[in-house]
């Protein structure tokens, strides 16, 4: 059975064979990608997931960076960057920072938890299509591999004035941006609606 | 070539959620059977919209790149720095590298997303037939390095924590940060409720 679809970026109708590509198809006239291949099953998934769920605790739990300078000791976290701004009354900029580095990659490593343990299961988890909007709506607020870059100058910056010992979640932070790629490219829209229909069946 | 068919020549929606082609129902508030998404032939009001985030974005350039983004207070001296003279400070401390990235993505990068999304939304506001493949892959390309643009704000939030040693050293944000994650936002709140489709309405 042949069927058609529609480019999301330029409206123009293909038709498809139902057979799953197994490389990717992009669109004749945008070349936006329109089929993306199967890739890789939901247990991989779920285990890059909780992988990411155990980083994010690491991260949010050791101290990120502590400088050293003239006898006394400084460390943060990495909620403490947020903390900092509202603590001097930047309550926007905080709110930004915390949304794009804390609360954006837990809220999306526990919504896809949410959705894909039930759904391995046979199940569908309560709620799992407003659960998929606020996903969809979340992904694209996870900085953290900016983040990370912007750790990076920020030493660079204060190495001539103190000794930099970088901490614990630094690492898991940088692990934790892996993973969170990694799970972001297995987990696309389409895949996940793809494990969805397979279930329904 | 006589028009390609299109989902709405041919009376189909695509869900911008979950991707599915859906036929389209004459009713006042269409929903995708499969995620529940609202659906849209185009995403409403998508020209005006996009045109005044992006207007409100160009605006809030100027501060961002003018106002100070940091003040440094030490026993010494006090500083104040702006995204440039941060850039600069870099530079001379002999670290080059991480200066020109700095200077791409606070200075560069916001700057060809304001401009790139003019053109294409300059574009699709005049139906321009030319060059469209090409402002489909601009357009795309923005989307992808927007975010980069927020590496100095981290940079800046990151010292404000550390450096807090009342006597020696004092690190406080100024309102050209603001400025500058305003843009960030703005900007990519424009990507977003811009429709892409509307770059190829009419047939070449």
């Amino acid at each position: 059975m042949s069927s058609i679809i529609v480019c999301p970026s330029c409206d123009l109708a293909h038709r498809v064979s139902m057979a799953p590509a197994s490389e990717g198809t992009r669109c004749a006239r945008c070349r936006a990608p329109l089929q993306r291949p199967e890739n890789g099953n939901i247990d991989t998934a779920i285990a890059l997931a909780i992988c990411a769920l155990v980083l994010f605790f690491l991260s949010n739990a050791y101290p990120l960076v502590e400088i050293q300078a003239s006898g006394t000791m400084r460390a943060t976290t990495l909620v403490g960057a947020a903390l900092g701004l509202y603590a001097q009354g930047h309550t926007g900029l905080a709110a930004l920072v915390f949304i794009t580095t804390v609360a954006g990659p837990f809220l999306q490593i526990g919504c896809l938890l949410y959705l894909l343990l039930p759904l391995r299961g046979a199940r569908e988890a309560p709620f799992q299509n407003t659960v998929f909007r606020l996903l969809a709506q979340v992904r694209p607020w996870t900085f953290i591999e900016v983040f990370m870059l912007g750790v990076l100058v920020a030493l660079v910056r204060l190495s001539a004035y103190a000794r930099v010992i970088p901490g614990v979640a630094l690492w898991s932070c940088v692990l934790l941006m892996f993973t969170l790629a990694a799970l972001t490219s297995r987990t696309t829209p389409g895949q996940f609606w793809r494990w969805v229909d397979r279930n329904r069946e | 070539m006589s028009a390609a068919p299109t989902g709405r020549s041919l009376g189909l929606l695509v869900c911008l959620q979950c991707r599915a082609t859906v036929r389209a129902l004459h009713v006042a508030y269409p929903r995708c059977p499969r995620c529940y998404a609202h659906l849209h032939q185009r995403k409403p009001h998508s020209l005006g919209l996009t045109a005044a985030l992006l207007v409100c974005a160009a605006i809030l350039y100027i501060p961002a790149n003018l106002l100070p983004v940091m003040y440094t207070r030490t026993i010494f001296d006090d500083e104040q720095d702006t995204i440039i003279s941060g850039v600069l400070v870099l530079l001379h401390s002999g670290s080059w590298p991480i200066a020109v990235l700095v200077f791409i993505a606070s200075i560069v990068v916001p700057l060809l997303k304001i401009l790139s999304l003019s053109v294409v939304l300059f574009s699709a506001w005049r139906r321009s037939p030319r060059y469209r493949a090409q402002r489909s892959e601009l357009f795309r390309l923005v989307e992808f390095i927007g975010r980069w643009s927020m590496l100095d704000v981290y940079a800046i939030s990151l010292l404000v924590a550390l450096v807090q040693i009342r006597s020696l050293a004092f690190v406080s944000v100024g309102w050209g940060a603001l400025a500058f994650a305003a843009v960030v936002v703005l900007t990519t709140f424009a990507a977003r409720t811009f429709d892409e489709r509307l770059l190829w309405e009419t047939p070449p």
